[in-house]
C-alpha cells in the first residue's frame, strides 16, 4: 500500500477537528459533511442513550430484586421495559456500529475521501435526533410514555390511551435515518473504492457493513408502513389489525417481525465485521477463510430474512408456516458458525497479542456463542412452547445482543480509539473493566436463562417466590456489570483527555485507516492510494508501539 | 474534472411508442376485468400491470441501457425479497386451519 | 425541503473542493436514487402484503366493495399518469439535446398532469365521503368485514400513493426553476433525472394500484 500522510511526510497534518470551513464552534459540527465528525456525533448521542438504556436497566432490576412491588407500580414498569427496548434497540444497538464506525471508518478503508451523499449524510444524523427527541416527547407528555412493550403488538397498542402514536412516530423518523445511511453506504462501496481496492481486497468490516447497509433499504421499509398503519389505525380507525373490523392481530405481528427479525442482523453483522478485522491484527496472521466470511455475511443477511416467524410460534400461526420457520432458523445458524470457526482457525497458531481489542473479541465468540446456541434451543417447536414469553428469551437475546453486538462495539472502541482521538487509553484498566463486564454480564444473563427455563414469566411485574434467589443473582450481576461499565467508560473517557498521545499505528493493522495520521486530516489521504494488495498483509507493516 | 454526464441517445418516437403500448395494455386489463375468468384474474391483472412496469422501468428509467452489475440486479432482488415476504406470509394466511 | 437547506449550508462548510460523488459521479447519484426507490417499493410493499392477505380471505366482499369505485375515473387517472410519465422522460431528452424551452414545456405538462390526478382523486375520495364511506363511518361500519377492509386499504393504499404524487409534483416545481435558471442544463441534467425516476416510482406504483382497486369486478 502506498502509505499517505505517513511521519515521514512533509506537509503539516490538519486534523478533522481543527475548523476549517465557513462555520465555527457547534455550528461546524452540527452542519458538517465531513463523516468523520457526524462519526463523532453519533458517537457522543449513542453513548447517552445507552446510559439511559442502562439506567432504565438498572431500575428495571432494582424492582424485580424482590417479588412484589419494591420501588414502582405495575404501569410504571410497564413503561420502563418498553423504553429500555426502544432506546437500546433502535437509538443504540441498531444505529451504533453503521453510524460510528461505519461513518468514521468506511470511506477511510476503500480509499475515500468521504461517502458518496456527505450532506444526506448528516441528514440522516439529524433525523436521528428528531426521532430520538420525538421518543423523548413520548416520555414526558401526556399520559406517559408506551406501556405495550418495545414490539406494540396489536389491538393493545390501538386500545391504550399512552403516547403510542408519539413514539411510534419518533421510530419512523429513525426508519428513514436507518434507510438513508444504508442507501449511503451501498453507494459510497460500490462507487468509491480506490483504485485497485477489488471487491476482494476489501477489509471484512466493509463487507460487513455493505450486507447490513443492504438490510437496512429493503427491511426497514416495512416496519415503517407498519408504524404508520398503527398510527393511522388510532386516528382514522381503518381497521387492518382490529379483529372487530376484519383485521388480523397475527398480520401485525408478521408485518411486524418482517424487520425487527432481519434488525437483529443490522445490529450483529457490523459487530462480525469488527471482530474479523480485529482478529488478524491480533493474531498477526491473515484471517482465515476470507472469502467465507464475505459470503456469510451475505447469506446470514439473506437467510436471517426469512425466519420471522420464530417469534410468532405460539401466537395463533398456521402448524404449516412454523414448521417453515423453525427449519430456516436452523439453517440461518450454519454461516454464523462458519464465521465462529473461521475467527479460531485464524488465531491457531496465531502470534497472539492480548490487548483489550482482542479480549473483547474473544468475549464476543463467547458470548455469542451462547446466545446463538440458546437460539436453535429456542427455535425448536416443542422446546418454544415452553421457553416463549419466559425469561429464557431476554436471556439469549441479552448474550447475543448485548454479548455479542455489545462487546463488539467494545472493541471496537478499544480498537480505533487511538485512531480517532489520537491518544491511547490505560491498557490495564481496560483489562480489569473487560474482566468485571465478562464475570458480571455471566452472573447476571445466565442467570435469566435459568430463570426462563424454570418458567419464569417476562414482562411480569411480580413472581412466585420459587423465582426469589435466582431474580436476587441477576439483580447482583446487573450491579456487577454496571460497574465494569462504568469502569470502562471512564478509563476511556480519561484516555480522551489526559491519555498519551498514540501513533499512527499502534496495534499494527494493515488495513487503510492505519496508513494515515491520528486524528486523520479532513481530506483522509494526501493523495487516494493505489492499493495492491489485501488488507491482512502484515509482513509490510512495523509496530509503532 | 467533472466526468461528462451520459447522454442517451433514444427518441422521442420510441418514448412515444412504448407509451402507445402502455395505453393498449391498459385497455386490455380494462376488457379483462369485464370478463368471467374465475382463478386466473388475478393473475392475468398482475402479468399485464407488470409487463406495464417492466416497460415504464426499461425504457423511460433507462434501466435497460444501465451496463453495471448492481443495477441489473435491483429490481430482480426487490422482487424476490417481496415474493419472499408474500410467500412466507402466506404459509400462515392460506393454512390456518391445517395442511390439507 | 430539509435537504435544500442543508445543501445551502453543507456547500459552505466543505473544506473540501471536490469531494468524489458529490460532485461529477452521475452514475452514482443515479445508484443512491435507484436504492431508494427500492426502499420506496417495499413500503408499498407492506401494504401490498396487507392487501393480498385480505383479499384472499375476503374474495366476494372485495368483488362487491370494487364496484363502488368509479372505473372510469381510475381509467383516466393511469392514463394521466402514463401520459406523464411521457412527458417527463421527454422532457429529460430535450434538455440533453440543449432544448431548454421544449423541456420546460414539458416539464410543466408533467407536473399539470400531476396536478390532475390528484384533483381526481380528490373528487373521488369526496364523493365518498359525501356517501358515507369512509374509515369508521357508521355506514361503512355496519357493512361486512370485507367491504370495510377494502375501503380501509384503499383510502390508505391510494392515500399514500397520493401523498407521493404531491411530493413529487412539488420537487418537479423545484426542477421547473432550476432549469429556468440555468442550474440544471445539457451539460448538468442528473437532479431532473433523478426527479424523472421518482415520478416514474409514482406511475408504477399506480399500474399495479388502478387494476388491484378497480378492475376486481
Amino acid at each position: 500500500m502506498t502509505p499517505a500522510g505517513t511521519a515521514e511526510s512533509i506537509r503539516p497534518r490538519i486534523s478533522f477537528y481543527r475548523d476549517q470551513g465557513r462555520y465555527r464552534g457547534i455550528l461546524s459540527w452540527v452542519l458538517t459533511s465531513d463523516h468523520k465528525r457526524i462519526g463523532i456525533l453519533y458517537f457522543i448521542f449513542v453513548i447517552a442513550f445507552f446510559f439511559s438504556g442502562v439506567i432504565l436497566g438498572f431500575f428495571m432490576r432494582l424492582e424485580m430484586i424482590a417479588p412484589g412491588g419494591a420501588i414502582m407500580k405495575p404501569q410504571t414498569y410497564n413503561a420502563l421495559f418498553t423504553l429500555h427496548g426502544i432506546i437500546m434497540i433502535f437509538l443504540v444497538v441498531i444505529p451504533a456500529i453503521p453510524t460510528i464506525f461505519g461513518n468514521f471508518f468506511l470511506p477511510i478503508q476503500i480509499g475515500a475521501r468521504d461517502v458518496a451523499f456527505p450532506r444526506i449524510n448528516l441528514l440522516s444524523w439529524w433525523l436521528y435526533i428528531s426521532g430520538a427527541a420525538i421518543i423523548a416527547l413520548s416520555v414526558f407528555t401526556g399520559e406517559g410514555p408506551p406501556d405495550t412493550g418495545w414490539t406494540f403488538y396489536t389491538p393493545y397498542s390501538l386500545r391504550t390511551t399512552v403516547n403510542v402514536p408519539l413514539a411510534v412516530f419518533g421510530l419512523f423518523i429513525l426508519g428513514m435515518s436507518s434507510i438513508l445511511t444504508g442507501v449511503n453506504f451501498v453507494t459510497t462501496t460500490h462507487r468509491l473504492r480506490a483504485p485497485g481496492m477489488t471487491w476482494k481486497r476489501l477489509p471484512l468490516f466493509v463487507w460487513a457493513i455493505y450486507s447490513t447497509s443492504w438490510v437496512q433499504i429493503l427491511a426497514t421499509p416495512v416496519i415503517g408502513i407498519t408504524l404508520a398503519l398503527i398510527m393511522i389505525e388510532r386516528f382514522f380507525g381503518v381497521g387492518v389489525f382490529d379483529p372487530a373490523k376484519g383485521g388480523d392481530p397475527i398480520l401485525y405481528q408478521h408485518m411486524f417481525w418482517i424487520y425487527s427479525h432481519p434488525a437483529t442482523y443490522i445490529m450483529i453483522l457490523p459487530a462480525m465485521g469488527i471482530v474479523s478485522d480485529i482478529v488478524p491484527v491480533f493474531a498477526r496472521k491473515k484471517i482465515f477463510g476470507y472469502m467465507a466470511i464475505a459470503v456469510s455475511g451475505v447469506a446470514i443477511a439473506a437467510v436471517g430474512s426469512l425466519v420471522w416467524g420464530h417469534h410468532m410460534f405460539v401466537s395463533g400461526q398456521s402448524d404449516f408456516a412454523a414448521l417453515l420457520f423453525s427449519l430456516l432458523t436452523f439453517l440461518v445458524a450454519v454461516p454464523s458458525a462458519i464465521k465462529v470457526f473461521n475467527w479460531v482457525a485464524t488465531l491457531h497458531k496465531g502470534s497472539i497479542v492480548l490487548e483489550p481489542p482482542l479480549l473483547f473479541c474473544l468475549a464476543f465468540i463467547f458470548l455469542f456463542s451462547i446466545g446463538g446456541l440458546t437460539g436453535l434451543i429456542q427455535g425448536a417447536l416443542a422446546s418454544n412452547v415452553h421457553l416463549h414469553d419466559t425469561y429464557w428469551i431476554p436471556g439469549h437475546f441479552h448474550y447475543i445482543i448485548f454479548g455479542g453486538m455489545g462487546f463488539g462495539l467494545f472493541a471496537a472502541f478499544h480498537y480505533w480509539f487511538p485512531k480517532m482521538f489520537g491518544r491511547m487509553y490505560n491498557r490495564k484498566m481496560a483489562v480489569w473493566a473487560w474482566g468485571i463486564m465478562l464475570v458480571g454480564f455471566n452472573v447476571f444473563y445466565f442467570s435469566m436463562l435459568l430463570l426462563g427455563w424454570g418458567g419464569m414469566p417476562r414482562r411480569y411485574y411480580d413472581y412466585l417466590p420459587q423465582f426469589r434467589a435466582l431474580h436476587l443473582t441477576a439483580t447482583f450481576g446487573s450491579w456487577i456489570l454496571i460497574a465494569g461499565l462504568m469502569l470502562m467508560f471512564t478509563n476511556l473517557f480519561r484516555g480522551l483527555l489526559k491519555g498519551e498521545k498514540a501513533g499512527d499505528n499502534p496495534w499494527g493493522g494493515a488495513t487503510l485507516e492505519w496508513q494515515i495520521p491520528s486524528p486523520p486530516p479532513t481530506e483522509n489521504f494526501e493523495e487516494i492510494p493505489v492499493i495492491r494488495h489485501g488488507p491482512y498483509d502484515f509482513e509490510e507493516i512495523r509496530e509503532n508501539g | 474534472m467533472k466526468p461528462v454526464e451520459e447522454i442517451r441517445k433514444t427518441r422521442y418516437q420510441t418514448y412515444a411508442l412504448v407509451w402507445v403500448v402502455l395505453i393498449i395494455l391498459t385497455g386490455i386489463t380494462l376488457s379483462a376485468a369485464g370478463r368471467e375468468l374465475g382463478g386466473w384474474t388475478v393473475l392475468i391483472a398482475l402479468v399485464i400491470a407488470g409487463t406495464k412496469s417492466g416497460l415504464v422501468l426499461n425504457y423511460f428509467m433507462h434501466l435497460r441501457s444501465e451496463r453495471l452489475t448492481v443495477f441489473k440486479i435491483i429490481i430482480p432482488l426487490v422482487l424476490a425479497v417481496f415474493l419472499v415476504f408474500i410467500l412466507l406470509t402466506f404459509s400462515d394466511l392460506a393454512f390456518r386451519g391445517g395442511v390439507k | 425541503m430539509a435537504l435544500m437547506i442543508l445543501r445551502r449550508f453543507g456547500k459552505m462548510d466543505d473544506a473540501k473542493e471536490l469531494v468524489a460523488g458529490e460532485v461529477g459521479d452521475a452514475t452514482g447519484a443515479r445508484l443512491g436514487m435507484w436504492l431508494f426507490i427500492l426502499s420506496e417499493l417495499l413500503l408499498f410493499g407492506g401494504l401490498f402484503i396487507l392487501y393480498s392477505a385480505y383479499r384472499y380471505k375476503n374474495p366476494v366482499d372485495f368483488h362487491h366493495a370494487s364496484r363502488e369505485l368509479d372505473v372510469i375515473l381510475g381509467t383516466l387517472n393511469t392514463i394521466i399518469l402514463l401520459t406523464s410519465s411521457l412527458s417527463m422522460v421527454s422532457s429529460i431528452s430535450a434538455l440533453q439535446r440543449g432544448d431548454r424551452k421544449l423541456s420546460m414545456v414539458l416539464l410543466m405538462t408533467t407536473i399539470a398532469l400531476g396536478i390532475l390526478f390528484l384533483i381526481n382523486k380528490g373528487l373521488e375520495w369526496g364523493t365518498k365521503i359525501e356517501h358515507g364511506i369512509y374509515p369508521n363511518a357508521p355506514a361503512l361500519l355496519a357493512r361486512a368485514k370485507g367491504e370495510i377492509l377494502f375501503y380501509g386499504l384503499y383510502y390508505v393504499m391510494t392515500g399514500l400513493h397520493g401523498l407521493h404524487v404531491l411530493v413529487g409534483v412539488c420537487v418537479l416545481l423545484v426542477m421547473l426553476l432550476f432549469v429556468s435558471k440555468g442550474k440544471i442544463r445539457s451539460t448538468h441534467f442528473t437532479p431532473l433525472e433523478n426527479s424523472g425516476l421518482y415520478w416514474h416510482l409514482v406511475d408504477v406504483i399506480w399500474i399495479f394500484l388502478y387494476p388491484l382497486f378497480y378492475l376486481i369486478s
